[in-house]
This record gives structure tokens, C-alpha cells and sequence, in this order.
């Protein structure tokens, strides 16, 4: 029921409902809305004051807001220093758990190894942060360890069921919660739960997407490559390393690789041409020839390094017939392979070169000549004579790097 | 209503409207700036740079250092970069035609010989004397180039250049840098598939009062000077919460000339950097910005909170007052140069929304503060106090007040650099004291630097520095 904001009225209108109820109300009824009209008195009356004195308003607000942000950092700091505290008396704990595993000797040799793990840190493990830092403890261990420790430390992950947890946050809404789980399984070699990390190989996360493809790898080596035959996202620069990064640390299987050469994924061809090139897969020579007539200049350049490293004589041949086809950063490329690659076939191609408007393309030309030999050398100097700036400069530079 | 009257309710309602609008940017960037600090925090929590640190794949970087006078500290300095963490990195010293004898004493440090070298001058720059290289194999990364004194910008031509990768690194040379500061700096280049980065920066801390041992920072400390930890407190700002908020938006339009990566074949393809102007950093991230909005190319300009460098900060009043003139008139000559983009809505975010901001609450700021104290101390001596200005003055301090504070606590829960409480509180109280002491010096500047402008002073202002080998301890 609305009540006019009049006092004289409001009294009235109550008077005036008393009446109409039984006696025993009355009191009730009278109280509740003596409160509400004094509650609704008190709202306008400081309504009335805001709007007669805003700025002192705003000068109330932001100072409490300012008090509010300095509570709250010496607050966190206060609660920061308890949680340090606490998590140092648990860091004790996991790294007594931790040396116990990596030390452990199974005298008994039975087939299942048991760490002992005290009562206290059982009961701990409720605790999720306390589940948290041991996790992180264990992994980092592990990072660190091979052979039969690092067994261990594995043993003591299933024997305290952190998987399950893990395998919990893999089901995350939140992308950092799911790659965190990834990247937990794969350091514990938790390879049985690859088929529920394969189908983030090609998440739409870029972070999910890039622990699950790491995993992947580490789990199967070059095997583990397979992802890229379903890869729809661009693999980053970042990542490409980090793939090549691993994988020379397992041992190499020639797999089947040209197909993804094929991709429909630039940055597959680009990753491919990079893992030809530095496991020297010599038998693609011919496969790769078509990359250098790609659409994507990332992968005319990758194709270019590779044949800086993988060659025959027809090479140069192949650059020199797409040249002037190429964009200037490609052309470089080629001009600078052909310090690798050139023959005296291509003496007078490089002399061409020296007239070039871009003297970077002078420079590796240059270089080039001086590569092939004396007959390049010898050349390279009698073009340099008859020209002047900037190839004397040129020979100058070449000389002393030739003499160092 | 006289007119003086109606002069100032203009006046003053104008204020409160500019008041309200930059409240409600700071607003805007403390919320973006929340959000691009937790996004790259836990992205990065998956990063390990050693893989960076061995890669043969690693993208090639070079670090150019332009030195002018710097005999005091250079050894020191280089050696610095020497040991910095990364594989495919040249370090070239450009000896900007230095009065003293930094070249001398680089020679005899590095045993360095003068080589036949083509500097290839895509730039065009003051002539070279001569490029030196080391004897020793192992300094085999350092290049020092010995050129006619032409200024900063004209020493980081040079550098570019003769740089040979495709990424370069400008830093000044007294600076000190994380030793994992360029594996930091090159991961943005690496990661970003559907956009090309052409530039990308870190966080620059004060290292006043801190102790550094060999060329490298070992201990953090709060600066015990005034100005000094008043300017930690600046930087925390503009660092944490205005260039974080704005890479969110990739509208960052200023790379700090102190340390800095860019794309050397854009920069190349831009010219270079602009030796007419003092602002030359923000300059070249404008120019670089327009012309990839002119090409229609994705791209971004990346930065990262990660504190990387730390620099000296002035500690006099007379040295801090030519910076920031020189810094306002490089705002200013930045914004003449591309006024074309101001509300050009071919040149999208950057001409709708960053350049507009610059230009109102960078450029603008200083001259609307000047004009509002004066206006309100010539009200209140000729006619009488304004409560209404007056409270509106306090109430624009104080919201600038809660602003630093929001900054400290955005350093408290992130990188955390000063561990004690103490220097917690001791910022806060900066905070508190900064916009009656500091920041009306700080204003004086740039409206003196306005003034220069005006004059068609560009002089640079010489910058004396203490050194860090003689402080600390």
C-alpha cells in the first residue's frame, strides 16, 4: 500500500486502515508503517541532500572509493603474506613427498610401486590449493628428472589421483583452465588420455590448441605429427619452434610427410618444409619444387630455404627462372642461396644482378660470385673496376670478409 | 548576467565537461587495461623462452644503441648487451660524433679494428667514418659505427642501416636491460599468424636507487629521491594501465625510445626516423601505423607488461623540465604530421579513436589544466571564491589521486617490483602529494614546451645522467 509522503496525511490514512482491521492488528500495522514512512522520509531526505550538495557527494564517493583500494592491497598483501606462510609449511610437505618418491628403492621389487605418503599429506589433498602447489611441485620435479625417478614421480601423481583432476579441468569452460590441464598431462606422461587431448589439436583457442598439438608430439614423437593432417587454424611461428624444439629430443622415424605439403594450411607447408629441412630429407627434393610457385610467399621463402641447404646443380636454374616473378624479400633469399647453390653456369646471371636497384641484392650477388670460385672472384672484380660506387665499396667489404 | 559571468560559466562547465570525459577514458582504460594484464598473464604462465634461447629459428635481431658523451659508462653498458640471452643477435654501437672519447675507450676495451664495410644506405643519414669489429671471436655480435653527429634519430638511421636481421631493437644505451628482455620482446613477433607485428614494447622501470653490479640490475629498490619515485609512480601508470589498455585496443601509438622492437623492412619501407622532430619514437609508430592502415595490411603494434628496462630518471628539476618540454613538443610535431588522420575514418581506430584521444587528453590536457588554475586564481582574486570551481578543481585531483592508486594496486597484484609494505605505502603517499608538488611542474613543462613550439625551438635538451656504476649502495 502507498502511503502520501505527507506526515499530517500518512498518520491519517494509518488511523483511517486501523479502523478497518480487528484491534489485536492494530499495533502491527501502525509500527510497520510508522517504519516505512520514516525509511521512505529518510531516502528523500538524503536525496534531497546529494542533489542540494553533489560535489560533496562525489568528493565522499571517491574517497571511499580510494579507502576502499588501499583496504583491499594492504588487505591482499596481509592475506598474501599469510598464504606465503602457509605455503611454505606445505611446500615442506610436498617436497618431503616429492624426495620420497624420487628416492624411493622397491626392495621387494613387487610390481606395483607404493610411495609411502604420510596421513597429513592425504588429509591435505581436500585442499585445493594445497593439491595445486603440490601438483605444480611434482611436475616441475618431473621437468627436471629422467630415468627411474622421474617413474616415480609418476607413480606418485596416479597414487594420489591428481589425474583425475586434471582430466577434470580438461572439461573447463575456461581455455587457461583446459591448456593447464593439457600441459599437466603431458608433463606427467599421462599418454592413455591422449585420444581426450586429440580433440583439441584443432580447438579454437590458440593456447588450448597448442598444448594439445605439444602433447601430441610428446606422447608420440613424430607420430604424433598426425595432427597436422586435421589442422584448420595457422600454426604460429611460436609453436613451429617449439614443435621442432621437441622433436629433437626423440628419435627420428622418417614419416610421411609429403601430404601435408598439400595442405590447404600455409603454415602446414611452412612447417613441413622447415622439418625437411632440418632432418635433410633429400628424397623430397621433388615434391618441393612445386612450392616455389605457391600462392603464399611464406611458403616460397621456406621453399627457397630449403633448397639453400638441399640442392644439385639444376637448383640455381629453378631460382634464376623465377626471379623476377618474385617479391624483393623472396628474391634476396635466393640471390643470398645462391652463395650455396650457384655454378659457374650462373656467373653472368649474378653480374646482371650487380646493376640491381636494391643494393642488398648487389651485396649477396657479390657474395655469391665470390662464392663460386675464382673464375666468380675474378669476374666479380673486373665488373667492379669498370663501375665504381657502390661496387668498389663492395669488393672492399667481400676482400676483407674473404681475408678474415 | 555580465559577461564576465557568462565567460566563466563557459569556462567552467567546459572544464567539468572535459573533466567528466577524461574521468570517463580513465575509467575505460583501468577496465582494458584489467583485462589485457589477466590475458597475457596467463598466456604467458605456458611460456618457456629457453626454447626461444636455443632456437636456431629464432627470429635475427639487432640492437642499435646510439651514444653520444657516454665514455663514462659505455664499457660497462656494452658488455650489458653482450650478455644479453639470444642467438641470432648483432649489437651495434652508433657513435654519434661524441666529444669525448667513448670511441677511443670501445677500442681499446673490445679490441676493435676498423673494417671495409658498404653501408647500405636505404636511409639517408650524416656520412659514416667508419665501422669497427672486434679482434676477439668473442665479440663477435658487436659493431661499432663511428658517424658525424646528426642526433638520435639520425644515429638509429645509421643503425638501421647497417643492420643486417630482419628485427631491430632500439634501446638507449644506458639503459639496463632483463638478460631475457629480447626473448620476451621477440615472442609477440613469432605468435600472431593472421597480423603482421610491426613493433613491440616493454615495460621501462626507474632504477634510481637501485643496485646494479656489472652492467645488470640485481636488486630493485624504491628510488629515495622525490622526483625519481614520483616518476616510478608515473611510469607504473602509463606502462600498466594506459599502454596495456591501449595494445588491448591495438591502438598504441608510442613505443618508448628506450627500448623498443620494430620490423626493419617497414620501417625502411617508412623512411626511417624522422630527424626533424624530438618525438622521434611516437613519430615513427604513427608513421608506421598509417602506412600499414594506408596498404590495408593486418597488422599490430604488440606490447608487454613484463618490466624489461630500466632507466635512469631524471632527479633535478631542470633536467625533468626538458624532457617533458622536449615531450610535448614531440606529441605535438607527431600530431601536426598526421593531422590528415584526426577523425579520418579511412584510417579506422587509429583516426578515430587513438588519435583523437591524443590529441584531447595528451595534447589538450596540459593547456585546459594551465588555463582552468589561472582562470580560477584570476576569479577568486578580481571577483571572489568559486565554491563550484573550487570543489570541481579538488574533486578532479582526488579522482587523479584514486587513478594512481588504482595503478599501485595493478603493480601490487601483478609484477609486484617493491616488495615491502613500507614501499607500498610509500608510493601511495607519492600519490597523495604528486598533484600539488609534481604535476603542476609537469604541466609548466609542456605548456613552456607549447611555447617552444610556438618559437620554433627544437632544440633537444641536453639530458645529464648520474650513471648508474657511481650510485646505488
Amino acid at each position: 500500500m502507498l502511503l502520501p509522503l505527507n506526515n499530517q496525511k500518512s498518520f491519517e490514512a494509518i488511523n483511517h486502515l486501523n479502523q478497518l482491521v480487528p484491534d489485536d492488528y492494530r499495533f502491527n500495522i501502525t509500527l510497520f508503517f510508522t517504519i516505512k514512512l520514516l525509511a521512505a522520509n529518510t531516502i528523500l531526505k538524503i536525496f534531497s541532500v546529494a542533489r542540494d550538495h553533489y560535489q560533496l557527494v562525489v568528493m565522499i564517493s571517491v574517497a571511499f572509493l580510494m579507502c576502499g583500494l588501499l583496504t583491499y592491497m594492504l588487505f591482499y598483501l596481509y592475506l598474501r603474506r599469510k598464504y606465503e606462510k602457509t605455503h611454505e609449511k606445505w611446500r615442506l610437505i610436498s617436497d618431503l613427498l616429492i624426495r620420497k618418491a624420487v628416492f624411493y628403492e622397491d626392495e621387494e621389487l613387487e610390481d606395483e610401486v607404493v610411495i609411502p605418503v604420510t596421513k597429513r599429506a592425504t588429509k591435505l589433498l581436500h585442499n585445493k590449493r594445497f593439491r595445486k602447489l603440490l601438483t605444480a611441485e611434482i611436475m616441475s620435479a618431473k621437468k627436471n628428472i629422467t630415468g627411474t625417478s622421474s617413474d616415480n614421480l609418476k607413480q606418485l601423481y596416479k597414487q594420489l589421483h591428481l589425474e583425475i583432476y586434471a582430466l577434470k579441468n580438461l572439461k573447463s569452460r575456461h581455455w587457461h583452465i583446459k591448456a593447464k590441464a593439457i600441459q599437466e598431462l603431458t608433463i606427467m606422461e599421462m599418454s592413455e588420455f591422449q585420444s581426450d587431448i586429440y580433440v583439441h589439436a584443432n580447438a579454437k583457442n590458440e593456447l588450448v590448441r597448442m598444448e594439445a598439438q605439444t602433447a601430441l608430439v610428446q606422447f608420440n614423437g613424430f607420430e604424433g605429427l598426425s595432427f597436422l593432417d586435421i589442422v584448420t587454424y595457422p600454426i604460429s611461428d611460436w609453436q613451429q619452434i617449439k614443435l621442432l624444439q621437441q622433436l629433437a629430443h626423440v628419435p627420428q622415424i622418417d614419416v610421411s610427410i609429403e601430404t601435408w605439403l598439400a595442405s590447404s594450411n600455409s603454415s602446414v607447408v611452412v612447417f613441413t618444409l622447415k622439418l625437411a629441412r632440418n632432418y635433410h630429407r633429400f628424397e623430397l627434393y621433388d615434391d618441393i619444387l612445386p612450392c616455389l610457385d605457391h600462392s603464399d610467399p611464406k611458403v616460397r621463402l621456406e621453399a627457397i630455404n630449403f633448397f639453400c641447404e638441399i640442392f644439385t646443380n639444376e637448383t640455381s636454374d629453378e631460382f634464376i627462372s623465377r626471379f623476377l616473378k618474385e617479391i624483393l624479400k623472396n628474391r634476396v633469399a635466393m640471390v643470398k642461396a645462391m652463395q650455396n647453390v650457384g655454378t659457374e653456369r650462373d656467373i653472368l646471371f649474378l653480374l646482371d644482378l650487380l646493376d640491381d636497384k636494391n643494393h642488398e641484392i648487389k651485396l649477396c650477388a657479390a657474395r655469391a660470385l665470390a662464392k663460386i670460385g675464382e673464375n666468380g672472384l675474378t669476374s666479380l672484380f673486373d665488373y667492379a673496376n669498370t663501375i665504381g660506387y657502390p661496387l668498389t665499396e663492395i669488393v672492399m667489404q667481400i676482400k676483407g670478409e674473404l681475408a678474415a | 548576467m555580465t559577461w564576465q559571468i557568462i565567460v566563466f560559466y563557459f569556462f567552467t562547465y567546459g572544464i567539468l565537461l572535459y573533466s567528466v570525459l577524461l574521468m570517463i577514458c580513465y575509467l575505460l582504460i583501468g577496465a582494458f587495461s584489467i583485462s589485457a594484464t589477466r590475458e597475457y598473464l596467463k598466456k604467458n604462465s605456458f611460456t618457456d623462452y629457453r626454447v626461444l634461447a636455443s632456437s636456431t629459428e629464432a627470429p635475427s635481431m639487432s640492437i642499435l644503441a646510439p651514444a653520444y658523451n657516454e665514455a663514462f659508462t659505455i664499457i660497462e653498458n656494452v658488455r650489458s648487451l653482450l650478455s644479453l640471452h639470444y642467438n641470432n643477435l648483432e649489437v651495434i654501437i652508433i657513435n654519434d660524433g661524441s666529444k669525448d672519447d667513448s670511441l677511443e675507450k670501445l677500442i681499446a676495451a673490445y679490441d676493435l679494428f676498423k673494417v671495409d664495410y658498404f653501408v647500405n644506405e636505404q636511409l639517408n643519414t650524416k656520412p659514416v667514418k667508419g665501422v669497427y669489429k672486434s679482434h676477439n671471436p668473442v665479440y663477435r655480435k658487436l659493431i661499432v659505427v663511428d658517424k658525424v653527429n646528426g642526433g638520435k634519430a639520425d644515429a638509429l638511421n645509421v643503425g638501421i642501416n647497417i643492420a643486417r636481421n630482419d628485427y631491430f631493437v632500439c634501446i638507449d644505451v644506458d639503459c639496463i636491460l632483463e638478460q631475457d628482455s629480447l626473448l620476451k620482446l621477440a615472442k609477440p613477433f613469432l605468435e600472431n599468424s593472421t597480423q603482421r607485428v610491426i613493433a613491440a614494447g616493454g615495460v621501462v622501470r626507474i632504477a634510481n636507487s637501485c643496485e646494479v653490479k656489472g652492467g645488470r640490475l640485481v636488486k630493485v629498490n624504491l628510488p629515495k629521491q622525490f622526483l625519481p619515485r614520483v616518476q616510478t609512480l608515473e611510469y607504473i601508470r602509463a606502462f600498466l594501465l594506459s599502454r596495456m589498455a591501449w595494445t588491448k585496443l591495438n591502438g598504441l601509438l608510442l613505443i618508448s625510445g628506450a627500448f623498443g622492437a620494430f620490423d626493419r623492412e617497414i620501417v625502411i619501407k617508412c623512411g626511417g626516423y624522422n630527424k626533424n622532430t624530438v618525438g622521434e619514437d611516437m613519430e615513427l609508430v604513427v608513421r608506421m601505423r598509417r602506412y600499414m592502415e594506408e596498404l590495408n595490411v593486418p597488422y599490430r603494434v604488440s606490447f608487454i607488461p613484463d618490466p624489461l628496462c630500466w632507466t635512469e630518471a631524471p632527479s633535478t628539476f631542470e633536467i625533468l623540465g626538458r624532457q617533458r618540454n622536449r615531450w610535448a613538443r614531440g606529441t605535438i610535431e607527431t600530431l601536426r604530421s598526421h593531422r590528415k588522420m584526426f577523425f579520418n575514418p579511412r584510417y579506422r581506430l587509429l583516426g578515430m579513436l587513438s588519435y583523437p584521444y591524443w590529441f584531447f587528453f595528451e595534447f589538450l590536457a596540459p593547456i585546459i589544466e594551465f588555463a582552468g588554475t589561472v582562470g580560477f586564481f584570476i576569479y577568486t582574486i578580481t571577483i571572489g571564491l568559486n565554491y563550484f570551481a573550487l570543489m570541481l578543481m579538488i574533486a578532479v585531483m582526488s579522482l587523479g589521486i584514486l587513478y594512481s592508486i588504482f595503478a599501485i594496486l595493478m603493480e601490487v597484484l601483478t609484477y609486484n617490483q617493491y616488495k615491502q609494505r613500507r614501499d607500498i605505502l610509500r608510493l601511495v603517499l607519492v600519490a597523495v602529494l604528486e598533484p600539488f608538488v609534481f604535476h603542476p611542474f609537469v604541466v609548466w613543462s609542456s605548456i613552456m614546451g607549447n611555447i617552444d613550439i610556438l618559437r620554433k625551438n627544437n632544440a633537444w635538451g641536453e639530458m645529464t645522467r648520474q650513471g648508474f656504476a657511481t650510485e646505488k649502495k
